[in-house]
């Protein structure tokens, strides 16, 4: 079936077969492999990509269904003065180590953002627990939403 | 994914029915896709045709009216249900499962009547309905009927709703709303899981409502419980009317201690 | 490497410093392999056993090689290559029988995912099931089924490893340190217990994946997800007796590891596909279901221990038996035994014990290393023993393990003399202790206690580890210096996440007196181009890496200056440097810039002198030594790394459910060369640790089929499942011979988190619990003396899952 959609502002329109997910249009035919899979189930978040100005799982969408819709990735958040706010804010607290989860984390980090400017440690939370980091035990990820809010010291290692 | 099958996005109502009428028990529903699409990787499905139902008018359409109650749209999503004011001011109980219901991501593609018509005995959002009086409205090409929820489940994974059937709208009455309530949910961590065992307690006209999920084959609803009753008085009733197993996530014991422990702890808040 | 630097003088070493991966990563452009495709490149699906025991009478693959985009079709049959780390026991595909539910009979590769995984399906295997062997300790038995019948005839490493042919025993490490009969003879107090806890799945958020392509003339390239590119290598080429330099491993970003990617995985079986299909690549990436099956997991344990304490709260005798659920196959889980063995009294002084570690095959998917290798699983029982025999002789568990603690000049269970220089267990589990506010509540955890009718409690536990590895184990670093005097870093160890190349570059940086911006430290790992590594694992990896980098800066410059000083018409030892040239210390104003000399530098005529500058450091762990097998002495740590956790747990003993409140967590790393690297590696092993400690774990029927195979039925801590307080410091003890006198982490922060909840949940209810994950209804069920939930294979006949007090606390003559 043909599609027309877009991505991070740029219409394309692809054959897609029916039974394909948004997640493997978006890493196969199109080549952007920054949104990851995980499990293919829904559970993990790693696939987590903007749908019409929502997040969702693209393992659990299909392409055919994204006909007309618009697709926000990971590679859309950096514009062409480098990293975005939240992206930076990730940086500086270390909230990355293995990178895996990360696009999808910083994604559903960005809709809680729309909603809520200054959110709380328990909204943040919330906001990822569809997100599965295995690396970072999320503390810093936490802390990175603190500090791009406005809120928050960074966290510190205490020397005894 | 592996299965092939071919996807239609039928523009209306009808058309959408007479898909369902053509190809039977070969055509699956795709409403939120968060059931349907891993179970097709699964190979747990294997439907011939995917009717997606999101194109059609009106699928999300969430209205209230004293007249008409609440009326939700088969594609009205679980992040509609949190967002909505009137459903978080007139029938909080709808909220608060819809809040326990697995993760962000999921909330934001996940549809109330998916999560009905999938029928798991550990279904979150059952519970309200049993609790509310909610009706669903099947139609077909044969025509329309609203089924109440208490006689909707006839068994894990299985409803009342006949080959060709397709629920297009859940109602709540408006005599529901402002019903009192609170929700407990057992999980094996505190982020996003199934129920392990969930308890709702509600109040109503006749009495006092206990519904269950995740202790018997479909979710269960216990009505007309007397007011002034203690908590092993209500205990008593609800453990006759369940039925839990031993599996992976826990025994069947626990599961009936917990649904006593929870109706313990949520009644004080209910009789308030 | 420990020099007597003032951390005043440290320009980096000691300092926060951003990650070097870190834009790649959050834009997305950071490649992993299953992001990679190769032209031509085919897909593989693979055909696993629903049987957890049975003999492979037929495989009919005729209507998989019929269907449309097939290339290729293997089965056991056709493929005798065996590989194994320790013990060479395991076929690529299995042959003849199966040895575990989940395992791969057939493989596929066509053009397509889907039409592979079609072709797999489409294959018939005929199967005659046989009786399995699922529990180890049942394993034991003399007439148990034998996994491995020909176990005698199997390659091994024999001065390091004790299989047992006719018998289920891969391995026997055995440890005898003074006299336990007159240990406990002395003793007041005899206490004897057994925990145990079940396999675990990694869930490195990538699943393992590699792309191999087998090309004319036996040249052979892979990309994989894996952390030891030379490991990978070094046992393909054993396996298929090829010469290494026909073997080119790339290893680009990694999605995580956590030990379950290092050795190696599913390489073999892309290769034999693309061998099969004429030389095309093949890419094989496991499907998070098959990541618990089809690869291996954490082995569960079995660990009984007998202690005698005298009446001054010193232990004086210590019997210790693990029994490690191997698996099918031994991997690496006979060296956890091996490494579990010497370690097993923790951080303590026991002056007479006796060690009996036994790695024993089963039926199920097999053991290898995880995080931790061992001692998550054998300080649970461990650090919950110390509780509960501190309890028993009336003595606080805190002060019976300060008692009995590690110090300078105490004798470590293979012989090893502490120094002051090997890190203080002592200042971490007191800090840790601190931090919880150890020994009472505080007024407002009382009112909370009163006002929700929970109750609260605090626990200690403390750990030690060091790396388990040949005891030459050894790398090497190479620096060149670019065009523009920048300088780029090529080594073998692999950072999958643990940050450990942002460190090395911050050695290097400090090291060469450079600025940071002009030290890269390449990712992406090439077996061709760059200098060997044996594996990223063990927390040796900022030692050793660390040592060789230290030596690679200094060779570097000492090249460098040997051109500078030709230039200069001076003694090189005259000459100093900064970040951008090399002067003459009398005169700084006669210099050279490291730009001009950095390949080869040019006389005003055109004579060229040097060349390209490069420095060179190799590393070998120095003065360790096999153990004995019949005594257990010798000396196989290359550093002790100490620490300790403190929890406070929230409990309703109504029901079971608890909340971890605070955690706080201590180590001796020697030296924090970056603190927010180290905080990340602590915090994030930590809430690894939670998870195992919480609910992870595998659940099997009595056929031995995995039934929670998926993050549905195996779930993971989530952001909402983390602690609100989460406090994270070091103790640096300098190591001598670490770099900058540092010592490694990475495994450590996960492994006595469980232990630790145990004891808060025991301070917080009295709950005897010696079976770890604490589900909330095994809270419940040891709160009210039930029957434990028995759906973990690793229940003990013995009843280790019993939380009903099996203890023996026998004082004597009493």
């Amino acid at each position: 079936m043909t599609i027309t959609l877009t991505v991070n502002g740029v219409s394309y329109t692809r054959d897609a077969p029916e039974n394909k997910t948004l997640l493997h249009f978006l890493r196969e035919d199109l080549g952007l492999t920054g949104t990851k899979e995980g499990c293919g189930m829904g559970e993990c978040g790693a696939c987590t990509v903007f749908l019409n100005g929502r997040t969702v799982n693209s393992c659990c969408v299909l392409a055919v269904e994204a006909d007309g819709a618009a697709i926000e990735t990971i590679e859309g958040e950096a514009g062409p003065a480098g990293l975005s706010e939240i992206q930076k804010a990730f940086d500086r607290n270390h909230a990355v180590q293995c990178g895996f989860c990360t696009p999808g984390m910083i994604l559903s980090v960005k809709e809680l953002l729309k909603a809520v400017p200054k959110p709380t440690v328990e909204e943040i939370k919330e906001a990822i627990e569809g997100n599965f980091c295995r690396c970072t035990g999320y503390e810093q990820i936490v802390e990175a939403v603190l500090d791009v809010t406005g809120q928050g010291p960074k966290g510190r290692l205490d020397h005894v | 994914m592996v299965h092939e099958f071919q996807y239609r996005a039928p523009r209306s109502l009808s058309e959408l029915l007479a898909l369902m009428a053509e190809h039977g028990t070969s055509a699956k529903v795709l409403a939120g896709g968060t059931d349907l699409l891993p179970n097709i990787r699964m190979g747990i499905a294997k439907p011939a045709f995917v009717v997606d139902c999101k194109r059609l008018p009106d699928a999300d359409r969430l209205v209230f009216s004293p007249a008409e109650g609440l009326r939700m749209g088969h594609g009205v999503t679980i992040s509609a249900v949190l967002r909505d004011r009137t459903i978080r001011e007139k029938f909080p109980l709808l909220a608060e499962a819809a809040h326990e219901l697995a993760s962000h991501q999921v909330r934001n593609r996940a549809t109330v009547a998916g999560n009905v018509v999938n029928a798991s005995p550990c279904s979150d959002m059952a519970l309200p309905l049993l609790c509310l009086d909610a009706v669903a409205v099947l139609t077909s090409t044969s025509g329309e009927r609203t089924v109440s929820f208490r006689e909707f489940f006839t068994g894990p994974k299985a409803t009342v709703m006949k080959p060709g059937e397709f629920l297009a709208e859940i109602r709540v009455p408006a005599s529901s709303a402002d019903r009192k309530g609170r929700y407990a949910k057992l999980k094996r961590v505190k982020g996003h899981d199934l129920g392990i065992v969930g308890v709702m307690l509600a109040s109503s006209p006749e009495g006092l409502r206990v519904a269950v999920s995740s202790a018997a084959p479909t979710p269960v609803l216990v009505s007309g419980i007397g007011r002034g009753l203690d908590a092993e008085a209500v205990d008593a009733l609800v453990q006759k009317a369940i039925k839990p197993i031993d599996d992976v996530r826990c025994t069947a014991e626990y599961r009936r201690y917990m649904v006593g422990a929870y109706i313990r702890r949520l009644l004080p808040e209910v009789s308030r | 490497m420990f020099d007597q630097v003032r951390p005043e003088d440290l320009a980096y070493v000691g300092k926060d410093s951003g990650r070097i991966d870190a834009t790649e990563k959050l834009t997305g452009e950071a490649l992993y392999v299953s992001d990679m495709t190769v032209p031509g490149m085919l897909y593989a699906a693979v055909k696993r056993s629903p049987h957890a025991r049975a003999r492979i009478k037929r495989i009919d693959t005729s209507k998989a090689l019929a269907l449309p985009g097939v290339r290729a079709v293997v089965t056991g049959a056709e493929l005798d290559y065996r590989l194994g780390l320790y013990v060479v026991d395991k076929y690529i595909l299995a042959k003849g029988e199966v040895r575990h539910y989940g395992e791969a009979v057939a493989a596929v590769a066509a053009e397509t995912y889907a039409q592979a995984r079609r072709a797999a399906d489409a294959i018939a295997v005929e199967y005659e099931p046989l009786p399995p062997v699922l529990h180890h300790m049942e394993a034991l038995k003399p007439d148990a089924p034998r996994v491995h019948p020909d176990l005698g005839s199997y390659d091994h490493i024999a001065a390091v490893f004790t299989p047992k042919p006719g018998t289920n025993i891969a391995n026997h490490t055995r440890l005898r340190k003074g006299d336990t009969e007159k240990g406990f003879a002395e003793s007041e107090w005899v206490v004897e217990r057994e925990y145990s806890c079940p396999s675990v799945q990694h869930v490195p958020m990538e699943t393992h994946v590699a792309i191999a392509k087998w090309a004319r003339g036996d040249q052979v390239e892979i990309w994989t997800s894996a952390q030891s590119p030379f490991t990978v290598r070094n046992l393909f080429c054993h396996a298929f007796k090829l010469p290494h330099n026909n073997v080119r491993v790339h290893i680009p970003y990694v999605g995580g590891g956590f030990g379950g990617k290092a050795g190696i995985g599913v390489e073999p079986l892309a290769a034999v596909l693309s061998r099969a299909a004429g030389g095309r690549a093949v890419k094989f990436q496991a499907t998070r279901e098959e990541e618990f099956s089809l690869l291996p997991c954490r082995s569960a344990l079995t660990y009984r221990i007998k202690t005698g304490v005298g009446a001054d709260g010193k232990i004086r005798a210590q019997e210790m038996t693990m029994y490690w659920d191997s698996g099918a196959y031994a991997d690496y889980a006979v060296n956890v035994t091996r490494a579990s063995g010497y370690s097993a009294a923790g951080p303590y002084e026991i002056p007479n014990a006796s060690i009996d570690a036994y790695t024993i095959y089963t039926n199920k998917p097999f053991g290898t290393a995880y995080r931790g290798f061992g001692h998550v699983e054998f300080h649970w029982g461990l650090e919950r023993h110390m509780e509960l025999v501190a309890k028993a002789i009336g003595m606080d568990p805190l002060e019976f393990r300060r008692r009995n603690a590690l110090r300078p000049g105490s004798i470590t269970l293979t012989g090893e003399r502490i120094t002051d220089h090997t890190g203080d267990v002592v200042k971490c589990m007191d800090a840790a202790a601190k931090a919880i506010g150890y020994g009472s509540l505080t007024a407002e955890e009382k009112e909370r206690e009163r006002k929700t009718g929970r109750r609260i409690g605090k626990g200690v536990a403390a750990l030690h580890k060091a790396p388990a590895m040949p005891s030459f184990t050894a790398t090497a670093v190479i620096i060149k210096m670019n065009e523009d005097g920048s300088v780029t870093v090529n080594l073998a160890l692999t950072d999958y996440g643990q940050g450990t190349y942002t460190s090395i570059r911050q050695i290097v940086a400090e090291r060469l007196g450079f600025p940071l911006e002009k030290v890269k430290v390449s990712f992406e790992c090439d077996t061709d181009k760059d200098p060997y590594d044996w594996q990223t694992v063990a927390s040796k990896g900022l030692l050793l890496s660390g040592n060789a980098a230290i030596l690679a800066a200094e060779d570097l410059l000492k090249n460098a200056y040997e051109v500078a000083a030709q230039v200069l018409r001076a003694n090189v030892r005259d000459l100093a440097h900064d970040g951008k040239r090399i002067y003459l210390r009398h005169n700084p104003a006669e210099s050279v810039d490291f730009a001009r000399i950095a390949v080869g530098y040019a006389y005003p005529n055109g004579n060229g002198i040097g060349g390209p500058i490069i420095g060179v450091g190799r590393y070998v762990a120095q003065g360790l030594s096999n153990l004995d097998k019949a005594t257990g002495q010798g000396n196989p740590a290359l550093d002790w790394t100490y620490g300790a956790h403190g929890i406070v747990a929230e409990v309703d003993p109504e029901t079971g459910e608890y909340e971890v409140l605070k955690i706080a967590s201590v180590f001796d790393v020697g030296k924090a060369i970056n603190p927010q690297i180290v905080r990340g590696q602590s915090i994030g092993g930590m809430v690894q640790g939670l998870g195992t400690a919480v609910c992870e774990g595998y659940i099997y029927d009595e056929k031995g089929i995995l039934l929670n195979p998926s993050f549905t039925d195996n779930k993971i801590p989530t952001a909402k499942d983390i602690p609100a307080v989460i406090e994270s410091a070091v103790v640096e003890t300098p190591q001598i011979d670490g770099p900058y006198g540092a010592r490694g982490v990475g495994e450590h922060s996960m492994i006595s988190v469980a232990a630790a909840l145990g004891n808060a949940i025991q301070e917080a209810t009295g709950a005897e619990i010696v079976h770890m994950p604490l589900r909330f209804e095994d809270v419940w069920r040891a709160l009210r003396d039930k029957t434990p939930i028995d759906n973990w294979i690793t229940k003990s006949p013995l009843g280790s899952c019993r939380s009903a007090p099996e203890l023996r606390n026998r004082k004597k003559d009493g």
